[in-house]
């Protein structure tokens, strides 16, 4: 049985024993690279879901609103958003008890655009990973082509850590060993090495970029207030002007309201239209964390308190010090 | 609209001589919202009062800006001028313009421009500022003292002589803490029993005081004036009002077990007093090791008393008290010697701890105050002393000074020296601290008259032969090393807080320093005081001192609380945070960053659409929040607001300061 049949069934499974009154996964889209999510309260329904290369959204944060109309919610996940499961679980605002995880382990992901760039993306019909292979299945004759999976995965896919899900009810498939390929902090030193102007120009272009969209926010598990400052009227802590300083400012004030809460997943940058490095930021930041109260990686250990989260008196007042 | 006045003081030359007065009232007039602007030689003067009370009522003025020194210095005065004047003391608003301006700035120009832009920052809060009345809080008339070593004794004492009750709670079964144990006390070698136990029959037979021994505070909330403990009162399996301490119970009790009391130096029984002078002078079964209780069978001491109060079946007993003030006397611990395997400690019995020695040298301890070897019970002709065991040692023990050692070491060398005669004290030491009326006095006096040796040095080893122990180290004065046989070796070992200190701390929300001792609202000038208002300390559970310190502190927290129970209400500060349920999250990121304590989660309902919601916000504790503004920060949303500091305020002086 594939992993697409497993969630089928396990699917129909919670919603006619009960056991879960709203389940939340992946379907299919009308174009191969789509995995749109899907609400299913009808064991019916569980025949729409679908696994494929593509089923990179975290379907955590729809806990939120869900879980207000839902007694429980069961609900499909990677290793990545199992740190978001549990950032929600640390910020409070979802119970443990109201959801039922079923992991989902994760070899990496494919990316569209890499796709595209090797001229595959017209005609591509479908993508399946078949051990360190994506098989391609293409309009036409040549019908399917084996392409070596590495060569398209996500760039963030290439920097993960946990392929399997840190907390979870009931497995499904078997664990994935996907070591990191890439060094995720490497880009952080190559730009803190610039000059000061350098870096500063450096940012000054990439944020110039922004549009404001707020994709990078909507997309993360650590940005779940319920009213979000940035569409405060009163107090109005960022202008709307389309200028440089306003756009810093929401970039510097994003970054720093999931200081030491950020689970490195890198949906934010994913999410980016405008291609802002934005996890450049993020990660300076876990840095520099890391430097000032020692090593902490946030969505591990939902019970643990984030350093900047905690009052201790003999926490070290840097700036007062310099 | 906001009609505000600003006024700027010259403070004599202070500000004058290099803030252009001139310039900042006419920026000030330019300024959005300022209606009136006048200067004062000195504003803090009855003259310069009254020209802002006259300038208020003549100009209509809603929002007061005053340019002067630090709000710290004059902001009370000034408060008082503006409610005069008939408006809400907290329209005042205070533009720093000396300590900020005038004193670090020599050029005028940089002064004048900076002092122009405080004014007009100010000038954007107060427009803001909103009207803030403070909340009148009640005062329970009662006050609990935890712990009853000398400090919590002294202070129950002080506070129950000034008319108020006091719940005085001891975890051991007698009151007394350490001092009890002592044998003399230094510099004047009078019995520590003989001055305590006055006070312990004091306490006992005070009218005001209710004693709680062998009994444990196990919550505390609330806050200053308006504190709820809860009391465990552990079970002594003895009916307290049947028991005539007649003793019997314990002399016939089949269990012994190492006596707390007497450092270990002695057994109890399982059923025991832990002192002939304890208070209350009533056993306590010690359920661990008692026969009955481990065993099942047993009850000799059942059977045997005649006034039939030993009760196995007697439960604990759960009090919860309201009070107005505590204070916090929860003593000290000596450091495990595990680190210090050099010293032989453990290993060979004639090498003892100073508490050991104590106890050692007591004529109520277990050798009847003859200096005896544990090991072959000889007296010993030479003693090693060791001093800072444990304390100024930053590798393997404490960086502090444990500050009591070198002069109860010197009072061991005198007293070896009258108990057993022609015995030779000798005492390695890396500095001799003496600070206190005639302490160096009496440290001469163990050297010049009684002969102790003092050698300044480190011991490295201590090791058996034979039958005595040998001793090397160092003489760092002459620099050659030493070897010395000797019959006993005293470490002078270092008070370390209480094991459970930092549990206490969060019981209680006061902090600890890095090594577990309270802290001080400030350490010259609130040494009583803890951060969190009506909580006070007393003796060595804030840091290493002496009897006469801390008895002395004692009754300076006694004087607090006094202070404080003698007022009708307290006048509640009013900057203090408040939460936006409609904004707040529920994440409770405020609950742990709050150093006192003062958020709580809470359960709201609120309807959406047809559905009934209930869900988790954070609640502030009017009367626990000190208006630090930690919670304000960490609240993403901005839903944690302080009062007069609200965001609005802030974002406005922000704007203020950057255009």
């Amino acid at each position: 049985m594939n992993l697409t049949e497993k969630m089928r069934q396990e699917a129909a499974q919670i919603l006619e024993s009960k056991e879960a009154d709203l389940v939340i996964g992946w379907g299919g889209g009308e174009y191969y690279w789509q995995s749109p999510p899907l609400f299913l309260e009808d064991a019916a329904g569980a025949a729409e879901l679908a696994f494929s290369p593509f089923i990179v959204n975290n379907l955590a944060k729809y806990l939120l609103e869900e879980l207000e109309s839902h007694e429980k919610a069961a609900l499909f996940v990677k290793g990545c958003d199992t740190r978001g499961i549990n950032r929600l679980l640390q910020d409070h605002r979802i119970q443990r008890e109201a959801v039922l995880l079923i992991g989902v382990p994760c070899a990496g992901l494919a990316d569209r655009e890499k796709l595209k760039a090797a001229g595959y993306d017209a005609g591509l019909l479908q993508v399946e990973r078949q051990g360190d292979s994506f098989i391609l299945t293409l309009e036409g004759e040549e019908g399917a082509r084996e392409v070596p999976a590495g060569e398209f995965l996500l760039d963030k896919c290439l920097e993960c850590r946990y392929p399997n899900p840190l907390v979870y009810d009931r497995l499904l498939g078997e664990e994935v060993q996907k070591p990191r390929e890439r060094d995720p902090m490497a880009r952080v030193r190559e730009v803190q090495k610039k000059p000061v102007d350098e870096k500063y120009a450096y940012w000054q272009e990439k944020l110039s970029r922004c549009i404001r969209c707020y994709a990078c926010r909507n997309v993360c598990p650590a940005c779940n207030c319920r009213e979000c400052i940035f569409d405060q009227n009163a107090p109005r802590w960022v202008g709307k002007a389309n200028q440089l300083s306003e756009k810093q400012n929401y970039n510097i004030i994003r970054s720093f309201h999931i200081a030491g809460r950020c689970i490195d997943c890198g949906e934010c940058q994913r999410a980016c239209p405008m291609d802002i490095p934005l996890m450049e930021i993020n990660r300076k930041i876990i840095q520099d964390l890391t430097e000032l109260y020692g090593e902490y990686e946030a969505g591990i250990d939902p019970t643990d308190v984030p350093p900047l989260g905690t009052y201790r008196a003999e926490d070290p007042a840097g700036f007062s010090e310099r | 609209m906001k009609r505000v006045g600003v006024f700027v003081c010259w403070c004599g030359s202070n500000i004058a001589a290099t803030v252009d007065i001139e310039r900042v009232i006419a920026a000030a007039r330019k300024m959005p919202n300022v209606v009136y602007a006048s200067d004062n030689k000195y504003m803090c003067s009855e003259l310069g009062q009254a020209s802002i009370r006259e300038s208020i009522e003549k100009e209509n003025i809603t929002r007061v800006v005053i340019a002067s020194c630090s709000p710290r210095m004059h902001e009370n005065t000034f408060r008082k001028t503006v409610a005069a004047a008939g408006l809400n003391p907290f329209y005042l608003e205070i533009a720093n313009i000396r300590e900020h301006c005038s004193w670090v700035h020599k050029e005028g120009e940089v002064g004048t421009v900076k002092a122009i832009s405080l004014v007009r920052t100010a000038v954007a809060k107060a427009a803001r500022n909103e009207p803030l009345t403070p909340s009148s809080l009640q005062i329970t008339k009662r006050a609990l003292v935890i712990g009853a070593g000398i400090a919590g004794i002294q202070a129950a004492l002080d506070i129950a002589d000034s008319g108020y009750q006091v719940d005085l709670v001891e975890k051991e079964p007698s009151i007394g803490g350490r001092m009890a144990q002592l044998d003399k006390t230094f510099p004047t070698l009078d019995c520590s029993a003989c001055i305590l136990t006055p006070k312990m029959v004091d306490v006992a037979q005070h009218d005001n005081i209710t004693l709680h021994t062998y009994s444990v505070v196990e919550k505390v909330d609330g806050y200053v004036g308006n504190f709820t403990a809860t009391i465990r009162k552990k079970s002594r399996g003895i009916d307290m009002e049947k028991c005539t301490g007649c003793g019997i119970c314990y002399e016939k009790c089949p269990v012994k077990v190492d006596s707390e009391f007497e450092a270990g130096m002695a057994k109890r029984r399982a059923i025991y007093v832990p002192f002939p002078q304890a208070v209350p002078n009533k056993p306590v079964i010690d359920r661990e090791n008692c026969r009955y209780f481990t065993q099942g069978k047993c009850k000799v001491c059942q059977k045997l008393c005649p006034a039939g109060a030993v009760d196995y079946e007697l439960e604990d007993e759960v009090l919860t008290v309201e009070y107005g003030a505590i204070v916090v006397a929860t003593g000290f611990d000596i450091l495990d010697l595990q680190a210090y395997g050099e010293y032989g400690y453990g290993k060979h019995p004639d090498v003892l701890t100073s508490l050991e020695f104590e106890r050692l040298v007591n004529a109520s301890g277990p050798t009847g105050g003859k200096i005896l070897r544990p090991s072959d019970g000889k007296p010993p002709r030479t003693v090693a002393f060791i001093q800072c065991v444990g304390s100024r040692d930053q590798a393997k023990g404490k960086a502090y000074c444990s500050k009591v050692c070198c002069m109860y070491t010197a009072k061991h060398a005198i007293l070896l020296r009258e108990k057993v005669p022609g015995a030779k004290p000798i005492v390695f030491y890396i500095d001799v601290r003496t600070p206190g009326k005639d302490y160096e006095e009496f440290y001469n006096r163990a050297t010049d008259e009684y002969g102790a040796t003092y050698i300044r040095g480190q011991v490295g080893k201590v090791y058996p032969e034979g039958d005595r122990l040998i001793i090397r180290g160092v003489d760092s004065l002459s620099a050659r090393p030493v070897e010395l046989e000797v019959d006993m070796v005293v470490l002078a070992v270092a008070v370390t807080a209480r094991a459970d200190a930092a549990g206490v701390g969060r019981m209680l929300g006061i902090t600890t320093n890095a090594h577990q001792f309270f802290n001080e609202a400030h350490p010259k000038l609130r040494p009583v005081e803890t951060h969190s208002a009506g909580i006070y300390l007393a003796g060595m559970c804030q840091g290493p001192k002496d009897i006469p310190e801390a008895v002395a502190q004692a009754s300076a927290a006694a004087v607090k609380v006094v202070g404080l129970l003698n007022k009708d209400s307290l006048v509640g500060n009013p900057t203090v945070a408040n939460v936006d349920e409609s904004m707040c999250s529920g994440c409770l990121e405020c609950t742990q960053v709050c150093p006192y304590d003062a958020i709580k989660e809470k359960s709201i309902t609120e309807r959406r659409g047809r559905e009934t919601l209930t869900r988790t916000v954070a609640e502030v504790n009017e009367g626990l929040c000190q208006g630090c503004g930690a919670c304000s920060v960490a609240c993403r949303p901005g839903a944690n607001n302080l009062k007069g500091f609200t965001n609005e305020q802030i974002l406005a002086e922000v704007d203020a300061v950057c255009l």
